[in-house]
């Protein structure tokens, strides 16, 4: 059996990187007591996946952590267990008990929902109107980072929705294992958009609210729910 | 922008945030109103580093427990944070509330190593305390530091208003709580000082004069007060194995340098090695009896999720019950899949039997520490360990299946000669051949065999505080000559340039006028002294010289029988007497023996009970674990 736990990363631990958060997770199973299932080998570790790396800076408000138990428990308990052995700023919202065979988490990933908070309403003030005429282009090229060097792309078939409102823009970006869109790569198309200096720099938090999994009928829901 | 978005703008620009970020595990205090009195912990280096301290999880945890007092902490920002800080003129906050310094009624510092005395004065100044003690007014707050260091408190006596002595459990609280009772009572600074001073195991500087000969030796030290008494006394922990222990400890998010449990088996150490200034402070030996040890294992495997405990003590090696001890731990934490680590071996007291249960756990490299290359200098430390022993160990850490061994020794000991350099290199070499020896197929594959060296500094309170420690330019020519003759194959040389332990050999004998020096290297820019890539020699050395001071006269210069010491107002427990016994043996090479074997006279002796091997009779109530006392008749 294998339980997904819907966790939050909060403000005060984004800066915290994705592999501290996984052993953070892996200590916090510890001292739940949970019958959590151990590796094989020399050094055993908890069998524990996560649905996707956040990145260091952002927070998330519905990240998935996979468990694998050794001993059925019910969702309640682990809940229970799980929020009195984590700290306050990582606490579970849900818990779900699959099947061994439930599909793994990060192949059926398709998409996730972001927040991005502008931190200088001045500039949230040039950079939403440029929404609209963006997405309006027939491709959006951005600059990606990749192993072999800086690359243009087209970012326009990866976003999913783009809107804006005060501060705050609201993004449904394609997240999947072969590619992805970032938050960051949202803000460079907008500057780019908007005729914003390139090295002007931009102040923003970045919230992921949600994880998307792709229905049978072919609609993104969240991906615990799959 | 309000304080806290400063400190978020800055956190998005910083190197590792999570250093100045906290909430971690077990760290949720209660709110700034739910308690009276406010400390924050100050510990003088970064995260890592004090992460990694017991003693300030103690204490924190201790302080927290009473429902009369906070207690939050602070480290020692980085460089790139402390530019951010000054630009954005953010002060130096705590971890907790992000309050600075300033707001708190007391800031303690924690005093490790001499080389951490520049980020006190910078940890002060930046959260908005006044550097100079006498520079306080009625609204800072009481800064206060313990710690090994604080058994020469004078170097660093310019900064702060009162020093603990001796184990910190205790005289903790009774210290708050007369800082507390000030607030309520509304007494003066002064006033506060003065109590404070009354406290056993409590020193303040300021109600002290200290006058010098021509020469610049101490003349006189006194009291200046009736309130201060003559001589201060070192605390002691009345009842080790009942003494308090956090049930909860912090559990970074990040890694830190020791990442683990750890459980402090027995405090001080029979052995009597003359260099060795935790072994003559930590006085007498006492054992955590293995119920209590047990108990504490899991109390912490619980409230940490760790997946490592490691042992720690001056000689764990000497723990009655050792084998008794790795056998318990490993029996009730296997289940949870947690290691079992054994930091500090002694090489002639490890059971080959419990090296065996290690090594079924992890088989990390084993640690040796001859300190010296040869038996007559082994023998002027009082380093009770022969080659033969040494050989032995490693002989069977091989056949046990390990390939990695690191010896640890030290130079410019006082009467080394090149023979006992030598002596370095013949050990190891003679390591090496152990390790071919064993039949190819049945040895471990990739012999690592590393010699690490570091400078000898004379400390206070051992029979060396008379010793004059080698010149930069001695170090220089035997680190050299160490270098040629460890070109052997297998074997890998550390060792580290002479000047910090130079300086610290300055700090850790200085007297007060050494304030002065501290402070102008710090206005120099001195700081992160120990982190190599920040420390800056030659600033010391002008700060030296703009005070008039010479800083040889504090490193380089025998003492005599007859000096007044800096620290000798100080009562940590042993003799002068004692000590200047031990340092004649040493002159002719002559060993004392384990104090196991019999009291061997060095002042502890004369608190009754005190000591169980001392007098076994009247000894409170030993541990189930202690061993019986033989008599073997006594110079006591
Ligand atoms: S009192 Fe005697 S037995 Fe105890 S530590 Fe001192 S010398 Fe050793």
């Amino acid at each position: 059996m294998r339980m997904l736990g819907v966790f939050e990363k909060s403000e005060r631990v984004r800066h915290i990187g994705h592999l501290d958060i996984q052993r953070a997770v892996q200590r916090g199973l510890r001292r739940s007591g949970l019958p959590v299932a151990y590796s094989n080998g020399f050094n055993p570790h908890i069998q524990v996946t996560f649905a996707s790396a956040l990145s260091t800076g952002a927070c998330g408000k519905r990240e998935i952590m996979d468990v694998k138990m050794a001993e059925p428990v019910s969702e309640e308990v682990f809940l229970r267990k799980m929020n009195a052995a984590m700290p306050q700023d990582m606490q579970l919202s849900s818990a779900r008990a699959v099947d061994d065979r439930h599909p793994a988490l990060m192949a059926s990933l398709k998409a996730g929902i972001y927040e991005m908070v502008i931190r200088d309403p001045r500039q949230a003030d040039r950079l939403l109107p440029a929404i609209g005429p963006m997405m309006a282009q027939e491709t959006i090229p951005v600059a990606r980072k990749t192993k072999s060097g800086i690359k243009e792309v087209d970012m326009k078939p990866l976003i999913y929705a783009l809107r804006g409102e005060g501060q705050k823009l609201y993004a449904t970006l394609m997240l999947t294992e072969r590619e992805s869109c970032k938050p960051n790569m949202i803000l460079e198309g907008l500057k780019r958009a908007a005729g914003m200096p390139e090295e002007e720099e931009v102040r923003m938090l970045v919230i992921r609210t949600q994880l998307l999994g792709e229905a049978g009928d072919g609609g993104l829901v969240p991906l615990e729910t799959l | 922008m309000n304080m806290n978005d400063r400190i978020e703008a800055m956190l998005e620009k910083v190197q590792k945030a999570p250093r100045y970020t906290g909430g971690e595990m077990n760290t949720q205090i209660k709110g700034w109103e739910e308690a009276p009195l406010h400390f924050v912990f100050c510990f003088p280096d970064t995260y890592e580093v004090g992460m990694s301290h017991l003693g300030m999880k103690i204490l924190t945890g201790l302080i927290n427990d009473q429902d009369w007092s906070l207690c939050e902490r602070c480290f020692m920002p980085w460089v790139d944070m402390m530019a951010l800080m000054k630009e954005e003129q953010v002060p130096l906050f705590s971890l907790e509330s992000r309050r600075p310094l300033k707001d708190f009624d007391v800031v303690g510092f924690t005093l490790m190593y001499e080389m951490s005395y520049s980020n006190v004065l910078a940890m002060l100044d930046m959260g908005g305390v006044p550097v100079e003690r006498r520079d306080r007014g009625e609204n800072d707050p009481i800064v206060v530091a313990g710690g090994g260091c604080a058994s020469n408190p004078e170097p660093i006596s310019d900064f702060i208003d009162a020093f603990m002595i001796g184990a910190g459990e205790e005289v903790m609280l009774e210290l708050n709580r007369v800082i507390l009772e000030r607030k309520e009572k509304g007494w003066t600074r002064e006033e506060c000082l003065k109590r404070l001073a009354q406290l056993e195991g409590v020193y303040v500087p300021s109600l002290y004069d200290a006058e010098y000969h021509p020469d610049g030796t101490l003349k006189s030290f006194r009291p200046n007060c009736p309130e201060a008494p003559e001589r201060v006394m070192k605390r002691y922990v009345d009842d080790f194995d009942h003494a308090y222990f956090p049930s909860k400890v912090a559990v970074p998010y990040t890694e830190v340098v020791f990442d683990r449990i750890t459980l402090e088996i027995m405090r001080g150490c029979t052995r009597g090695c003359r260099f060795c200034q935790a072994g003559m402070l930590y006085r007498p030996v006492r054992e955590r009896s293995l119920e209590t040890l047990v108990h504490q294992a899991e109390t912490l495997v619980e409230a940490t999720g760790y997946e490592e405990i490691s042992l720690s003590s001056l000689s764990s090696g000497d723990y009655t019950c050792l084998p008794e001890l790795i056998r318990e731990l490993m029996r009730r934490m296997k289940d949870r899949r947690v290691s079992i680590s054994l930091p500090s071996l002694r090489i002639d007291s490890v059971l080959k039997e419990s090296l065996e249960e290690t090594q079924q756990v992890k088989k990390s490299s084993l640690t040796f520490a001859p300190e010296a290359g040869t038996q007559r200098l082994r023998d002027v430390i009082n380093k009770g360990v022969t080659e033969e022993d040494l050989i032995e160990k490693v002989r069977d850490a091989f056949q046990g299946g390990w390939s990695s061994v690191k010896l640890y020794f030290m130079d410019g000991l006082p009467t080394e000669t090149v023979e006992d350099l030598d002596g370095i290199a013949d050990l190891a070499k003679k390591v090496v051949a152990e390790y071919f020896k064993v039949p190819k197929g049945e040895r471990a594959r990739g012999l690592r065999v590393t010699v690490s060296c570091s400078t000898f500094v004379p400390k206070p309170h051992t029979p060396f505080q008379w010793a004059a420690q080698d010149t930069i330019s001695v170090i220089n020519e035997k680190q050299e000559h160490l270098r040629e003759v460890l070109k052997i194959k297998g074997v890998n040389f550390n060792w580290h340039a002479p000047h910090l332990s130079f300086l610290e050999a300055c700090f850790s004998r200085g007297d007060r006028r050494l304030g002065r020096v501290l402070k102008r290297a710090w206005e120099r820019g001195c700081l992160l002294d120990g982190w190599n890539d920040q420390f800056k020699f030659d600033e010391w050395m002008e700060a030296f010289r703009d005070c008039g001071l010479d800083p040889a006269f504090y490193a380089n210069r025998e003492r005599s029988r007859e000096e007044l010491l800096p620290w000798d107002f100080l009562d940590c427990g042993i003799t002068k007497d004692f000590l200047w016994r031990e340092k004649e043996k040493s002159d002719r090479a002559e060993t004392t023996r384990d104090c196991r074997k019999g009291c061997n006279g060095c002042g502890i002796q004369r608190f009754k009970g005190l000591c169980a091997y001392a007098d076994p009779k009247r000894a409170g109530a030993p541990s189930p674990s202690l061993v019986p006392y033989e008599p073997e008749g006594g110079n006591a």
